[in-house]
């Protein structure tokens, strides 16, 4: 049988998208390839750029120190009370400004400008003074935060600076300043990159100068690989998902460094954009799906309905007749060849019968012409004795009897001839041979007097009948009945021939039907049987039902045929 | 053919409603959480505050803080919680003023599909899903630690601790217990509850020392206790006759500490509370599963030797 159906929509279906969908997602990756790198440029930029900004920031905030280094340094240039005036209204104005201390060369303290607070009288620790081994005279010095130590109440974040001026006798003094670190904590704290990216500040050797975050890293709570930045030089460079740009600054030793997430960056763009390829995906797809549809419509349609055409014709091939499918041209020309291939076949086919036909003829008469000699001199034998026996009318019906039979079987070369005349010849038949087997047994005939004017093909009772008697009576001790009924069964009609003989095996039945008699002479019930079909169809023919010891019933069933140059179509 | 078309069919709208799900804009309204602490104004809570602010600006979040004028308003809590659930809050951050006596709203928030997390100071609820905080025995006993840095050969131990109702003083008080009764040389323990104030605390102690004048060591629990403590020896000028163990920091304690009213200070990690009780309210918001249970925030004991070190700077004094 069939493999596993899959129909040809489907194929051409599936076919169609997945191409289309390969395609479509080939191009989305190498958009997204493309894209992403795009982005990741993007993101190496904006990151840059931000950087360069808060760089350009603390920058500024650097010279900003000096600038008011510078006025500090100035103020020596003028009387102590001048200074003093220059300092204190320094310290108003620059908000910023927490502390400026004076120290002489042996780091002590000479002055102190302190602005609204209080130096503390006694205080634990100095953290406002830079330290070095020398100091270079005009060279500035900057600390890390720190908080502020000196004043009273007051612990303010600060960034020291130092720097040692040469007073006009020749002595130096360093000039301290703290300038409070929030303005730029608060600056770098509101610098984003993308939606989490942020900048920090570190020292040469790594150490966070400034975090946006640094409680959660003083907490434990975050982490921040400054170590693996440090070593980097400036730039920007990538570590798995996360771009980390670094930039010195010119006038100091910080280093910024930017910190954005490329996945981040880019996640929320790639989103709109996957969503919107994602529709636009589904729309073609949609698209593909309903045209390729479409299109096995248009093919497979028609092939299914030729396919339907050929089930018909195999189920009957005599019969069928084609109308032609539309469709494509392949499918046109296909059902053109079809439609050809049917006319041939049915031409063919009845060539064929027509030959078949011809050939039993041929056989038929070359039987007929050798009828059973055995069955000629026997009954010549037994006409031979009658007439010894002077029983001349005996003789003399055997004799007519005889003439009958070879005439209904020559019958003038027809083969179909009226049942009344078939009947007569069965009848002449049993006649002789009763005569011979002495009366061994009784035969009689039921036929329906409509069925009379009928025709059928001739020599179809008489084979059957001298089956009935040589196989079934002959081997029979008690006497042998065999009953002919012929009666009309809706448009057929029906012969049977019943013996109570001793009946056979259904392997018996089946040599007899089909198979070829081997050196025997005269007309074989295969023979009957074979004409029939070709006559007048597969449905028609010979049954034969038996009971060993029982008997047999041989049924011939045959249509209702009301000429004799009858053709089957 | 036909299942197959059904088939396809049925995908192509799933494909389709989850595009139309995913593509109709969420609203965009930022989930609110409500944080109601025992106090407002202390260094401590405002620095919890910026933790948490971090932290919403972080994961996107609108957040409210509240909380009482006197740290025993435990009534004023409670309004606070009905008040947040009114205002559609999705989680409430919760310092309880009282173990009990805030157990019920806490309850009622949660039957109102409230997440709740605790931070700092416990309450008696089963319905709280995360209590974030310093870990208050292990805090008392590194307070009780301290105290037996005194170099008396006698030791009064005198503790001023603030509402008896209030979880996580009693923890503190249990931890220093714990440490200092495993020590000869301590006497006696007496221990006075004042109400959560300066000036009450200052009162307190002053009474506390008239009592008994042989007190050479106090050790007290918050940021305001610690004050009035401190207030108390710089108005009795006993600086140098007591050991002042104290907790929390600010401005001024700081300045005590410098100056030696105060010998210690264990100071705890308001910020990390803030911040990690909103991340876990943002987790739980985003439907993550936490763990149940107590995450630990750390301490620190700071000294007068160490209070100026790089590190301890960073710990002791906010940055803003």
């Amino acid at each position: 049988m069939r493999k596993k159906k899959i129909s040809l929509s489907a194929i051409i279906v599936s076919l169609v998208v997945s191409f289309v969908a390969f395609i479509l997602i080939c191009a989305l990756l190498l958009f997204f390839k493309i894209y992403l790198s795009s982005m990741e440029q993007n993101a190496i930029t904006s990151s840059e750029q931000a950087v360069v900004q808060v760089s350009n920031t603390v920058g500024n905030y650097a010279d900003d120190m000096k600038g008011i280094m510078d006025i500090i340094k100035d103020g020596f240039d003028q009387s102590e009370d001048e200074r003093e005036d220059t300092l204190n209204t320094l310290m108003k104005v620059r908000t910023d400004l927490v502390a400026v201390y004076i120290y002489d060369e042996n780091q002590n303290m000479v002055s102190s400008y302190t602005g609204e607070y209080q130096l503390k009288k006694e205080y634990l620790k100095n953290l406002s003074y830079v330290k070095r081994e020398n100091y270079e005279t005009g060279e500035i010095y900057i600390s890390e935060p720190h908080v502020e130590s000196l004043l009273e109440n007051y612990y303010p974040w600060v960034v020291t600076i130092l720097e040692e001026i040469e007073n006009e006798d020749g002595s130096k003094s360093r000039v301290v300043f703290d300038i409070s670190f929030s303005k730029i904590a608060n600056y770098v704290d509101d610098v984003g990159i993308g939606q989490h990216g942020y900048c920090f500040i570190i020292g040469t050797k790594g150490e966070i100068i400034y975090h946006p975050q640094q409680q959660l890293i003083f907490s434990g709570l975050k982490e921040e690989n400054t170590e693996g930045i440090a070593d980097h030089l400036d730039g920007s460079y990538q570590d798995s998902n996360v771009i980390y740009t670094i930039k010195s600054l010119n006038n100091s030793d910080w280093r910024i460094v930017g910190v954005s997430y490329i996945n981040e960056l880019i996640a929320s763009e790639v989103i709109s954009v996957v969503k919107t390829l994602i529709i636009m995906l589904l729309l073609i797809m949609i698209v593909a799906m309903i045209s390729s549809y479409v299109m096995s419509k248009v093919i497979s349609k028609p092939i299914q309905k030729l396919m339907k055409a050929m089930e018909d014709f195999e189920q009957d091939a005599a019969g069928y007749s084609f109308q032609s499918v539309g469709g494509t041209t392949e499918i046109q020309a296909l059902s053109q060849s079809f439609d050809h291939m049917v006319v041939q076949i049915q031409e063919l086919m009845t060539k064929v019968r027509k030959e078949e036909i011809t050939l039993r003829k041929t056989e038929l008469k070359a039987l007929q012409a050798q009828i059973n000699p055995h069955f000629l001199y026997n009954t010549l034998d037994a006409i031979g004795w009658l007439c010894e026996e002077e029983r001349s009318q005996d003789a003399v019906e055997m004799v007519n009897a005889l003439a009958k039979l070879f005439r209904i079987s020559i019958s003038k070369g027809h083969e179909l001839i009226t049942i009344e005349k078939e009947v007569e010849h069965a009848k002449s038949y049993l006649k002789i041979e009763n005569f011979r087997y002495k009366n061994q047994f009784v035969y009689e005939f039921i036929v329906e007097e409509e069925c009379l004017p009928y025709y059928c093909n001739k020599i179809t009772l008489q084979p059957i009948i001298e089956n009935a008697i040589y196989h079934g009576l002959n081997r029979m001790v008690d006497d042998g009945h065999i009953g002919i009924h012929i009666y009309a069964e809706e448009e057929d009609i029906v012969m049977e021939v019943i013996d109570n003989g001793v009946g056979m095996t259904p392997e018996q039945i089946h040599s007899i039907l089909y198979k070829e008699p081997g050196d025997k002479t005269g007309i074989g019930i295969k023979n009957v049987n074979d004409r029939i079909k070709i006559y007048f169809g597969e449905k028609y023919g010979i049954l034969i039902e038996s009971e060993l010891d029982e008997g047999t019933c041989v049924k011939i069933r045959m249509p209702k045929i009301e000429r004799e140059n009858y053709e089957y179509i | 053919m036909n299942t197959f078309k059904k088939i396809v069919v049925w995908i192509l709208l799933g494909v389709m409603l989850i595009t139309l799900v995913s593509c109709s804009n969420k609203d965009n309204k930022k989930h609110y959480v409500a944080m109601i602490t025992k106090s407002t104004k202390s260094a401590f809570w405002q620095s919890v505050f910026a933790g948490a602010s971090a932290a919403a600006t972080e994961y996107n979040l609108s957040i409210s803080y509240a909380g009482p004028e006197l740290e025993e308003d435990y009534e004023y809590q409670n309004d606070l919680i009905y008040q947040a659930i009114e205002d559609g809050a999705e989680a409430v951050i919760f310092s309880a003023v009282d173990y009990n006596a805030n157990a019920k709203a806490i309850e009622d928030a949660a039957k109102k599909g409230l997440k709740v997390i605790i931070i700092d100071s416990d309450v008696n609820s089963n319905q709280v899903t995360c209590r974030i905080g310093t870990d208050n025995y292990a805090a008392g006993c590194m307070a009780g630690e301290a105290a037996l840095a005194s170099s008396e050969e006698k030791i009064h131990i005198g503790i001023v601790n603030y509402d008896i109702n209030s979880a996580n003083g009693q923890q503190r008080e249990d931890g220093f217990r714990e440490i200092v009764s495993k020590d000869s040389r301590v006497i006696d323990i007496v221990t006075i509850n004042v109400v959560s104030t300066t000036e009450d605390a200052r009162k307190g102690t002053k009474q506390l020392l008239e009592e008994h004048p042989e007190i050479n060591v106090i050790a007290t629990f918050n940021e305001w206790t610690s004050l009035g403590v401190g207030w108390a020896i710089r108005d009795l000028n006993l600086a140098d006759e007591t050991t002042v163990v104290a907790f929390d920091s600010n401005v001024v304690s700081v300045g005590m500490l410098e100056t030696g009213e105060v010998d210690a200070l264990i100071v705890q990690n308001p910020y990390a509370m803030g911040y990690l009780g909103v991340e876990k309210v943002a987790e739980l918001i985003r439907g993550q599963s936490i763990e149940k249970g107590t995450i630990d925030t750390s301490t620190t004991l700071i000294t007068r030797d160490n209070m100026y070190d790089a590190e301890y700077q960073k710990i002791l004094f906010s940055f803003h």
